[in-house]
């Protein structure tokens, strides 16, 4: 009997299987796999985010990997740095566009929700490719401080502790056990900096990405210790 | 209707103006904000349609931070103003105008910088300036006190006085003074009168 593969589900991403899968989009989630590990934890009062930027060759600079959307939204992704900043940029004017409306900040759900439709219409029409990039967005609103984590199929879900990127199911493991809802700033880095070595060893400089009071700020691990010691 | 005054400082730059939103004949409004921050160290003052110019203000803000996000560093004081006027230029090229005039002033790398967008898209360098129909009024005072070099404290003081002449005499313009001062260290604002 043929594969679904050789009888050519996996040409179109508007064609399914006889089971019921649309194999492009499965292969854009296997895309993010790849992409350099991100962990979230969000604590009682506060959300932060580590990730380590990418940098192989000590000529060039390395590549940031948390992004600011708003003053108080971040977001950091994990797959084709392309798609991702496409992403982002899509999530910025979302932020603005709601400034320019409004005269408020944007809600850290109305910005996942614009961009998990974003991201979704991407796996419903033929002549597109879905978009190899996972975002996990983070930030602070009026309803307290989120993390929101979406993927190639456009799928939203936030929580308390998340992980995207190589090795996330390693992190996550980690996140299951030794979360608690009392962490502390300092203690939540270095649970999720332990989640993240768990999903890859590495030593490149850490970006971490905290959402604290009304604002969101990116900043080194050091400036990050010496903030909350 | 309405007086603004900008002038620029050795220190800093000063933006001053009057508190009143003109209704047809009527006061429309006793404490009206005519000086709008565009970020931590520019601000605009506006005169005219007060619709437009809140329009183009927001849009300039949402431009602004695009681009400062994009670039890692924030805008300059002439880049604003640029910014700001292509938008008024348009505006006026596609037969729908801003009614409105602006000052745009600001502390930056090049030290304190203070411009003028007109409805057409025009935009000027200015030591000191005003708009608005308290504006011939203001500008005598400014023309006779205005010294190249004076200090934000006789900048701000200079700036009411101009506006302040203008509002005895200008129906258009009343009920108080707003003035900003902006200076490397951050903006410091005062009212003197006008409804909270």
């Amino acid at each position: 009997m043929m594969s679904s593969r050789d009888m050519g589900y996996d040409r179109a991403i508007v064609m399914y299987t006889p089971d019921g899968r649309l194999l492009q989009v499965e292969y854009a989630s296997e895309a993010v796999k790849y992409g350099s590990p991100v962990v979230a934890i969000r604590g009682k009062d506060f959300a932060i985010a580590v990730t380590r930027t990418r940098d192989n060759d000590p000529l060039l600079d390395p590549i940031e990997k948390i992004h600011m959307i708003d003053d108080n939204i971040g977001a950091a992704g994990a797959g084709f740095t392309g798609d991702i900043g496409l992403l982002i940029d899509h999530a910025r004017v979302q932020a603005q566009r709601h400034r320019m409306v409004f005269e408020e900040p944007v809600d850290v759900r109305s910005v996942v929700n614009t961009i998990g439709k974003f991201i979704y219409e991407f796996t419903r029409y033929g002549g597109v490719r879905p978009l190899g990039a996972a975002l996990i967005i983070m930030g602070s609103d009026k309803a307290g401080k989120h993390i929101y984590q979406l993927d190639p199929r456009g799928v939203i879900l936030s929580g308390k502790a998340m992980a995207i990127g190589k090795n996330c199911e390693s992190a996550t493991d980690m996140l299951r056990t030794e979360y608690r809802a009392d962490l502390t700033v300092r203690e939540a880095i270095d649970l999720a900096l332990k989640a993240l070595s768990k999903a890859e060893e590495k030593e490149s400089p850490v970006e971490v990405g905290i959402a604290i009071g009304d604002s969101f700020r990116k900043m080194s691990l050091s400036e990050a210790r010496a903030l909350y010691p | 209707m309405t007086t603004t005054v900008g002038l620029k400082c050795s220190d800093g730059v000063v933006l001053a103006s009057d508190r009143r939103a003109s209704k047809g004949g009527m006061v429309g409004s006793k404490g009206v904000k005519k000086i709008y921050p565009l970020d931590d160290n520019k601000a605009v003052a506006i005169a005219g349609q007060l619709s437009d110019a809140n329009y183009l203000i927001n849009l300039v803000k949402a431009e602004s931070k695009l681009m400062q996000f994009e670039r890692g560093f924030p805008l300059s004081v002439s880049e604003s103003a640029k910014l700001l006027s292509n938008i008024l230029y348009n505006g006026m090229r596609s037969y729908a105008p801003f009614v409105t005039e602006m000052l745009v002033a600001g502390f930056d790398e090049s030290g304190p910088r203070l411009f003028e967008a007109d409805i057409s898209g025009a935009v000027t360098e200015e030591k000191f300036t005003s708009s608005g129909s308290g504006s011939p009024i203001a500008l005598g005072v400014l023309e006779s006190s205005y010294r190249e070099g004076v200090t934000c404290g006789e900048g701000s003081d200079i700036a009411s006085r101009a506006v302040k002449a203008a509002m005895e005499r200008d129906p258009g313009s009343g009920n108080g003074i707003m003035v900003l001062r902006i200076t490397k260290g951050g903006m410091e604002w005062s009212n003197v009168g006008g409804a909270e």
